[in-house]
């Protein structure tokens, strides 16, 4: 037994020596031949949802990537969130804070309410602030954060970039006169519509009404829908079905996107309809009927 | 009886109870050549100190004690059934970044609570660890411990840190950090741990999230071997997390020596993650740690630690070393002030940041 506690000894002094001794010969790296965030030069980016949106991929480069994956990455981050590029927009958007399961860890829309936000400005109700033991983030890097936050949250690229949810493009276009009136109408956006708000309530469908009584001011009335269709395949298309086949006259598509109930993607991105740059005012496309239905 | 003979009775008989640790910090049961378990409640070390790991930080950690000698000490025993302890860290931190405005903060950092009910003394226990700030309560820890009437093992089922390496204070420490298993990450799950003689070993099957919500079948096997001598120990740590998002892999070394009047901490681990990256990644970190005791009361820690996260990278890694002065000047007080340098590709610049920090430590 003595013989084996002195063989376990030199085992021991040998490890500490060999990590002394490594210690003195292992330097922090130079960062020569790396990128922003010292990774190899010319090495294939990651990407994953998010990565289109540029704002959230100057986040993810700025500060996810270089400063929160030191710990918030593999099999062993905290509380399982991973925040590295392939990972920390799907752990993010949406999805229900551990520490404080009654907000979202990013609320579209809502910086204020969003769990990110509060903890990397160290007020969320658990926890110290992030990055836990290091130095806070610089304001313009929260502001960056809020802001991507402000406008939606969005992973896709148009949007990501600032620019809110709006029609892109309809069927038929804006001020057609059309030979054959259409079975259905078409709005194309450019982001995946929520289907739980694309509906007769804020999409209207109106024929113009023409008389003495109107002149100067036309008068719309209602034309009834049969449906409003988001197809799966194509979420950021929809359609808007007649009840009955449109009749020779003027009429106007109206999208909400002021008051409630408003038309949002499913970012929560509420329709710019004026095409002002942000969020709200209603979107109007006005078609011509000349014949009447094909019989 | 007067106080001092009362401490020295505790200490002298817990001493001899053999299955011997540290409190705080591992530094000290190395010093010692104690198990974790001698100080603490908890077996693997960390949290509440018991009636020995108490008499010990007053009698022998603190410079002086200003308790009135004919007072019975706090020793963290409520009653038979009932101990209590907590900790309250307090900082003043200066933080300096190349190229960024330098920030200073005043911060509560840490206030825990600890409770062990011995609903069957020395057997069956219930145990919390409660962060009570920053922010609302969190329980940390939170787990039933039944232990067999030898004492010499144990099966603990609740939310737990699990083992793996040196237990060490500092959560930021890069080998703490690289394993993802340090005291603010507990996991829910079951351990089974072995106090044998000189021999220490845990095993512990958990959900592997890290205390987030599990979310695939998979699970992690946490593992820690560790032989204990009076003026050495060695150990190994293991871990497999098969996690839908990849496995993750490692291995540790660990081991801490007496060395005249100082004591040495090492430890090295491997990291294999298959979620990291395209293809996966493999990391290296490494710690060494010299505490030196000038006199009772006076400890100066030089600590140099280093981070490989991606050994197929070169010029990437990092280092962080420390020099920090720990002074008790009483007892269930301790004062500690130090600078962190931490270096890395200069691309990064937190990490090239210089930390001078100024902490005040209360226990009980």
């Amino acid at each position: 037994m003595p013989g084996e506690r002195l063989a376990c000894t030199r085992i021991v002094r040998t490890f500490l020596w060999s990590l002394a001794i490594a210690a003195c010969t292992s330097c922090a790296g130079t960062g020569e031949g790396l990128d922003e965030n010292a990774r190899p030069i010319g090495e294939a980016p990651p990407t994953g949802p998010g990565s289109e949106n540029a704002l959230y991929r100057e986040i993810q480069d700025t500060v996810f990537t270089p400063i929160c994956v030191a710990c918030h990455q593999g099999g062993n981050a905290p509380l399982g969130l991973r925040l590295d590029a392939a990972s920390s927009y799907a752990m993010l958007v949406g999805v229900t804070s551990v520490q404080a399961p009654s907000l979202l860890r990013v609320e579209p829309g809502n910086p204020d309410s969003s769990y990110l936000v509060r903890k990397i400005e160290g007020t969320a109700a658990t926890g110290g602030r992030m990055p836990l033991g290091g130095p806070p983030l610089p304001q313009d890097r929260i502001d960056l954060i809020r802001e991507w936050i402000a406008t939606g949250a969005s992973a896709d690229a148009a949007t990501g970039a600032g620019l809110p949810f709006v029609v892109e493009a309809t069927a038929p276009a804006a001020g057609e006169k059309l030979e054959v009136a259409p079975d259905r109408i078409l709005l194309a956006f450019n982001s995946p519509v929520d289907s739980a708000l694309a509906a007769a309530g804020t999409i209207l469908l109106n024929e113009r009404v023409d008389s003495l009584a109107t002149v100067g001011t036309p008068d719309w009335r209602s034309v009834a829908v049969a449906t409003v269709e988001v197809p799966l395949a194509n979420p950021a298309v929809l359609y808007l079905i007649p009840a009955a086949r449109l009749t020779a006259g003027r009429y106007r598509v109206k999208v909400l996107g002021g008051a409630a109930p408003a038309l949002a993607d499913v970012h929560g991105h509420v329709l710019d309809g004026d095409d002002d740059g942000r969020s709200g005012g209603d979107f109007e496309l006005t078609f011509e009927v000349l014949g009447g239905a094909v019989p | 009886m007067k106080v001092s003979a009362i401490l020295a009775v505790i200490i002298v008989a817990g001493a001899g109870l053999r299955p011997v640790a540290a409190l705080g910090e591992p530094y000290l049961a190395v010093e010692m050549g104690f198990k974790c378990g001698q100080c603490h409640a908890n077996p693997t070390g960390g949290g509440l100190r018991n009636l020995f790991g108490n008499a010990w930080s007053r009698s022998q950690l603190s410079a002086r004690n200003i308790g009135a000698p004919d007072r019975a000490p706090w020793l963290g025993q409520v009653n038979e059934h009932l101990s209590l302890g907590g900790d309250l860290r307090a900082d003043a931190e200066r933080v300096e970044v190349p190229g960024a405005e330098t920030t200073s903060e005043l911060r509560l950092s840490d206030v825990r609570l600890y409770v062990d009910a011995q609903v069957v003394p020395g057997r069956l226990s219930v145990y919390v660890d409660e962060r009570l700030a920053p922010g609302n309560a969190t329980t940390m820890e939170a787990y039933a411990r039944l232990t067999s009437a030898t004492g010499s093992y144990y099966l603990k089922a609740g939310r737990m840190y699990l083992p793996f390496g040196w237990r060490l204070e500092d959560d930021n420490a890069l080998v703490r950090q690289l394993s993802g298993i340090n005291m603010q990450a507990p996991d829910e799950g079951v351990e089974v741990g072995l106090e044998l003689d000189s021999w220490s070993a845990q095993l512990a099957l958990s959900n592997g999230s890290a205390g987030g919500p599990e979310t695939d079948d998979g699970k992690q096997l946490v593992t820690r071997i560790e032989v204990v001598w009076p003026a050495w120990r060695f150990g190994v740590s293991g871990l497999v997390n098969d996690a839908d998002a990849g496995t993750r892999t490692a291995v540790g070394l660990f081991a801490g020596m007496r060395l005249g009047p100082t004591n040495w901490l090492a430890e090295a681990d491997y990291v294999d993650d298959e979620g990291l990256g395209a293809d996966g990644r493999q990391l290296l970190a490494s710690l060494i740690e010299a505490n030196w005791q000038i006199v009772r009361g006076h400890n100066l820690k030089i600590t140099y630690e280093w981070l490989d996260p991606d050994t197929d990278v070169d010029e990437d890694e990092q280092s962080r070393s420390s020099v920090v002065y720990e002074w008790s000047p009483i007892e269930f007080v301790q004062v500690r002030a130090g600078v962190r340098q931490f270096d890395g590709p200069s691309q990064i610049e937190t990490q090239n940041r210089t930390q001078i920090f100024l902490q005040l430590h209360g226990y009980f």
